[in-house]
């Protein structure tokens, strides 16, 4: 086996064979298995269903739930180092060939692959690390009418509530700003939002 | 806040003993910001200059809190109003010059009233970064725009005296939050605008 793009890691040795038991697929049933694989890919949160539809899978074409599994796993493998490396269909096509899948099969994922891409490198970028990742922000403003030291007070004030997520908990911070403040914090922001758009 | 009390104006007649005009402003000035529990020092402080027993030079002091105080509190601007507090009876000359000196201070008594009100952790600063994600342990090659905000917030003023304790807070947005915060600030600008235009 040649030098593969989506790993530098050598291939555990079961690989060859689960290739091998994929072509023994028919090309509807293959197609089938790749569209639950990818279900799964663009919602990863879904385990139990991803579980559920490989077992209906498995008796629908009367293949044993364990086997199908590790060919699942093996299976895998590609689109996962695709993903973290940017892989191209070309590059993912070329790599199924190379583990031993038939070049049908291996055309027809690389094409999946190519459609769904867009999707799960967005939810690649989602996962990227954070700090202290901004979540929510709640305000309210309003008028103080009077305090202990002046009878009639009439100025504006600003309230923040800024849910911040620091490591697995959400801290609430709470800030007041006066009106002059409102509109340079408002003046900043927009800046922001230029610079941002321009590196996009 | 402090109420007048009766015994108040009588007590301020003793600044007719003070050196000068000067003086007087002076008192009034660290009357009013001192607070209440300051005042027996600064009594204790102004007593030599007044040539006055300890205990006139307490009653005096806090005459002039309550009335500094009085005077913001009750946001009196005319020097009618302020000369209206005074009893019929009190040295003219006196009344005429405590009447000018808190008008000449009011507003910046005010905004140091203002200033020194109860709220919610204040905003004192607010820096912000733009930063290019480019590799991350889940994709090795990506391009993504990240804002790095630092706020940085002081804790109520009342609470800390002289040294507040100001915290930084940096918070990370990507781009949609930031889109969505924009937002939320547009709809205040908007209500603002809208109770402004009332």
């Amino acid at each position: 086996m040649g030098l593969l793009n989506f790993t530098r890691e050598p291939v555990p040795e079961a690989v060859s064979a689960d290739m091998h038991n994929l072509n023994q697929l028919s090309a509807q049933q293959f197609s089938a298995l790749t569209e639950v694989l990818f279900r799964f890919l663009t919602e990863p949160k879904e385990v139990e269903r991803f579980l559920t539809q490989l077992s209906d899978f498995a008796t629908m074409n009367k293949i044993s739930l364990g086997p199908l599994k590790n060919i699942v796993k093996s299976i895998l493998l590609v689109p996962n180092g695709a993903l973290k490396r940017n892989l191209s269909s070309e590059q993912v096509r070329a790599d199924f060939i190379a583990l031993g899948l038939s070049e049908e099969k291996a055309s027809y994922f690389a094409e999946q692959w190519k459609v769904n891409s867009p999707t799960l490198t967005r939810l690649a970028v989602g996962q990227t690390l954070m700090i202290n990742q901004l979540i929510d922000m709640e305000w309210k403003f309003g008028v103080t009418a009077g305090s202990s030291e002046l009878e009639k007070v009439g100025s504006i004030f600003l309230q923040l509530k800024l849910v911040v997520k620091k490591g697995s908990q959400l801290e609430n911070v709470y800030v007041e700003l006066t009106l002059p403040q409102f509109y340079s914090f408002l003046h900043e922001m927009e800046r922001v939002k230029t610079s941002l758009e321009s590196f996009s | 806040m402090a109420a007048l009390r009766d015994g108040d104006f009588a007590a301020l007649q003793t600044l007719l003993k003070a050196p000068s005009k000067d003086a007087v402003r002076q008192l009034c000035q660290e009357c009013f910001s001192s607070p209440p529990a300051a005042l027996g020092p600064l009594a204790q402080r102004a007593c030599p200059g007044l040539a006055v027993s300890a205990e006139e030079a307490e009653q005096l002091v806090s005459a002039l809190h309550n009335l500094t105080r009085h005077v913001v509190y009750r946001g009196l601007t005319g020097a009618e109003d302020i000369l209206r507090l005074f009893p019929e009876n009190f040295h003219q000359n006196l009344k005429n010059l405590l009447t000018k000196i808190i008008l000449e201070n009011i507003s910046a008594w005010r905004n140091e009233a203002q200033a020194s009100q109860i709220s919610l952790p204040r905003l004192v600063d607010m820096d912000w970064r733009v930063d290019i994600k480019t590799s991350s342990d889940s994709i090795v090659r990506m391009a993504v725009p990240t804002c790095l905000l630092q706020l940085k917030i002081q804790e109520d003023a009342a609470l800390c005296g002289n040294n507040p304790v100001v915290s930084a807070l940096t918070v990370e947005l990507s781009k949609e939050t930031l889109d969505t915060m924009l937002e939320g600030l547009g709809r205040i600008r908007d209500q603002l605008s809208a109770v402004a235009n009332k």
